[in-house]
């Protein structure tokens, strides 16, 4: 008797998925047969927007490109400014932005265990490690005066210096971190569900891993050494001392340690920042918004953030208003293309914890 | 047995008083704001105490919170779950996007206003609003099931048409395809 | 690295912006070979993006397809100009299989058709039946007028503080007096 594959829509209302989006399944039994992801339910047409209005209030829209991780995006419209216009940013400037990021890459990732955690059914992961990154979201509320978009690092610099006593609460702050690592790691790594549940599951093949245009802790954890912060040292990562953790075996496992080996290299990278930083200017002044003219040109520039590169593309045509931008975010070949080929032949309880592990963010696929 | 009016007030008080400490919210996060939904929801801020609790699927919650901008593709989505709940049902604006369109006013796909299309009963502002802030709102919805105010479904099916033709403006070959309001 | 490129292609340029970006600038029939030989012979394995710009007033579009090669650490733009009347360009889906998202997304958004895509047709819009909406002659604003409502109470802009206080009788406190008008 032959069976018939049954279509089932993962669809935008579900618990388990990340953000707005849908996947069409067809199953057979238990196991997919073919998938095919569909996106669209967020789409805001941002670069339309951006378009109407000019290059000082680009920036207010840039960071809400990405929800969970708002930095690296107005880190990267700063710099492409920066780059078509000629200006330089002092020194102090670039150690608090480095400070910025890398703090933004910590909460990401604790936020990415309370999802794949969840995804997976142990939901005191994510009460913990929530509870933990609103510490983090407290530092940045002192700093910048929003706990999710922050509008602090526009194109010359920073918004505003570093309050009194600053520097002490960060160094706090990573102290209690630092306790709590180890809480998560006896609950999670060495909790044998987790493992029966992630080694083997969601190989990506490491054959054409770069061509599939691959990036992230998605890459590193198939073996490859690639970041950006090395490949293209951008502000002053030049300057400091870490290292680009990598695992073999491509599955949700292998990726799960590169997360975790992450949060303890940023850890370390702040250190580092908070005894190097210099004092001086943090702003080079840019002339006023409403008739700043930036001259023509184009410019791509590239970030690491905690799920991997994302690339801006800025054109200038020597008006006040910008001609255009376009975003490429860390998903956007993740989440359709890659999700689509490693699918057929998993478990359907499996696609969640899938989806979690390779970095999909919905909002910035379809931005 | 007890028809007359004072037993009916009786009897709707205790089962609004009842209602308001027990609601289910629907898990669907359908724009920005749904990043601050899990730090209410979780051990710092703790929605929990007050009764709230997540519900998987439309036939069990009690609240839809619409967080932030809705596109025209995801009204459809967020039209056809909103009747898929059972009555009585109530659905909060979350975030100064569906007030009066937000930053996105001027965006091709987004709507403006929301409560063109569903009835909204609490509106919360703010560009995310705060923790503190989404449980003010959500403890001001409490007040209004107490006090019997909160008849959003009510109101819905009242004005089913005036609902419908907005929504068929926006989208003209969704209605056309769509099964009439029996689920 | 860079005299290998300036040997092949003589008329690539280096701009100077971060130090290791190159601009080459094709024909668009000749796009698939250049990208071809690139990728395999030349070590630029990664395609980081497909971005797309609209030059109305020359009536053309534009295509840079971005390239990095990890090894030699060099990025790469290649420029293609496409005529907007009639916008027909191959597709390069067999060279990187993640192209395939780029150009839907391309074809939904400014109607360049690629010759050889096998994808469904919508992908981020549903039942859109406008010209494709990143084309500089779409207006956006005049779209939302036509389809949308705005709030109303809020044409004449005034100042927030100021009218609260006004219909309520309460003082504006000292520290916002400078920002209300």
């Amino acid at each position: 008797m032959r069976e018939k594959a049954t279509t089932i829509y993962l669809g935008p209302q579900h618990p388990g998925i990340t953000g707005n989006m849908m996947v069409r399944l067809k199953v057979i039994g238990d196991t997919i047969v073919s998938a095919q992801t569909e996106v669209g339910y967020l789409h805001r047409a941002f670069e339309k927007l951006q378009e109407r209005r000019n290059w000082l209030q680009g920036f207010t829209l840039m960071c809400r490109f990405c929800v969970p991780e708002s930095d690296p995006m107005e880190n990267v419209y700063a710099r492409s400014v920066e780059a078509i216009d000629g200006r330089e940013v002092p020194e102090r400037g670039k150690y608090i932005r480095v400070m910025v990021l890398e703090l933004a890459r910590i909460a990401t990732q604790l936020m990415w265990y309370a999802g794949q955690n969840g995804s997976l059914g142990l939901y005191t992961m994510g009460q913990w490690s929530i509870g933990d990154r609103d510490y983090i979201l407290d530092l940045f509320e002192e700093l910048t005066g929003g706990r999710v978009y922050h509008m602090y690092q526009w194109p010359g610099g920073v918004r505003r210096d570093l309050p009194e006593g600053f520097t002490d609460k960060v160094l706090r702050t990573l102290d209690y971190l630092e306790k709590r690592l180890k809480d998560y790691d006896d609950l999670m790594f060495a909790n044998s569900i987790f493992q029966k549940r992630t080694q083997g599951v969601g190989i990506v093949p490491k054959e054409n891993i770069i061509e599939h245009g691959v990036v992230g802790p998605v890459l590193r954890g198939a073996g490859i050494r690639s970041d950006i912060r090395i490949d293209e040292p951008y502000e002053v990562y030049d300057k400091l001392d870490f290292e680009i953790p990598t695992q073999e075996g491509s599955d949700i496992w292998a990726r799960a340690l590169v997360r975790r080996a992450e949060v303890h290299q940023s850890i370390r990278i702040i250190r580092q920042v908070i005894d190097q930083m210099p004092s001086g200017e943090y702003f080079n002044k840019f002339p006023n918004p409403l008739k700043w003219i930036v001259p023509a040109g184009d410019a791509y520039v590239r970030v690491e953030s905690g799920r991997g590169e994302v690339g801006f593309y800025a054109v200038s045509d020597g008006t006040i208003h910008p001609r255009r931008m376009h975003l490429r975010g860390a998903a956007y070949v993740h989440a359709i293309t890659l999700l689509e080929s490693i699918l057929p032949g998993q478990n359907i309880a499996d696609v969640s914890a899938i989806m979690n592990s390779l970095g999909t963010c919905a909002p910035e696929i379809e931005r | 047995m007890y028809n007359d009016k004072n037993s009916k007030k009786i009897v709707e008080t205790i089962q609004n008083w009842a209602r308001s400490h027990s609601i289910w919210v629907l898990a669907y996060g359908t724009g920005c704001g749904a990043i601050e939904i899990s730090p209410t929801m979780t051990s710092r801020y703790d929605a929990e105490r007050l009764g709230f609790r997540g519900a998987a699927t439309p036939r069990q919650a009690d609240v839809m919170l619409i967080t932030g901008y809705l596109t025209v593709k995801t009204v459809k989505r967020v039209v056809r779950v909103y009747e898929q709940m059972q009555s009585p049902k109530y659905v909060v604006g979350f975030g100064s996007c569906t007030i009066n369109g937000g930053m996105y006013y001027d965006s091709y796909n987004t709507i403006n206003l929301l409560d063109r299309y569903l009835p909204v009963d609490v509106y919360i502002n703010g560009c995310m609003p705060r923790p503190e802030a989404v449980l003010a709102g959500l403890s001001k919805l409490q007040q209004i099931i107490r006090e019997g105010n909160a008849n959003g479904a009510e109101k819905y099916l009242e004005n089913l048409a005036w609902y419908k033709e907005n929504q068929r403006k926006i989208a003209p070959n969704w209605i056309a395809k769509a099964p009439d309001l029996n689920w | 690295m860079i005299a290998q490129i300036k040997a092949v292609f003589p008329e690539a340029v280096n701009k100077d912006y971060d130090g290791n970006r190159l601009d080459l600038t094709v024909n668009k029939e000749a796009v698939p070979s250049v990208l071809l030989y690139l990728k395999d012979s030349m070590g630029f394995r990664h395609l980081s993006h497909i971005a797309y710009v609209d030059w109305i007033e020359q009536g053309e579009f534009e295509l840079v397809y971005i390239l990095w090669s990890p090894l030699d650490k060099v990025k790469l733009y290649v420029h293609t100009r496409i005529n907007r009347e009639n916008p027909v360009i191959e597709n390069i889906d067999m060279i990187w299989r993640q192209a395939n998202t780029y150009e839907r997304e391309i074809r939904e958004m400014l109607g360049i058709e690629f010759t050889g895509l096998v994808a469904p047709d919508e992908f981020i819009l549903e039942d859109w039946d406008d010209i494709p909406p990143f084309r500089k002659d779409f207006d956006t604003l005049e779209y939302v007028n036509r389809t949308f409502w705005h709030r109303p109470g809020r044409e004449d802009a005034q100042d927030v503080r100021s009218t609260i206080s006004e219909r309520s009788g309460e003082e504006i406190p000292d520290f916002a007096k400078k920002y209300s008008r």
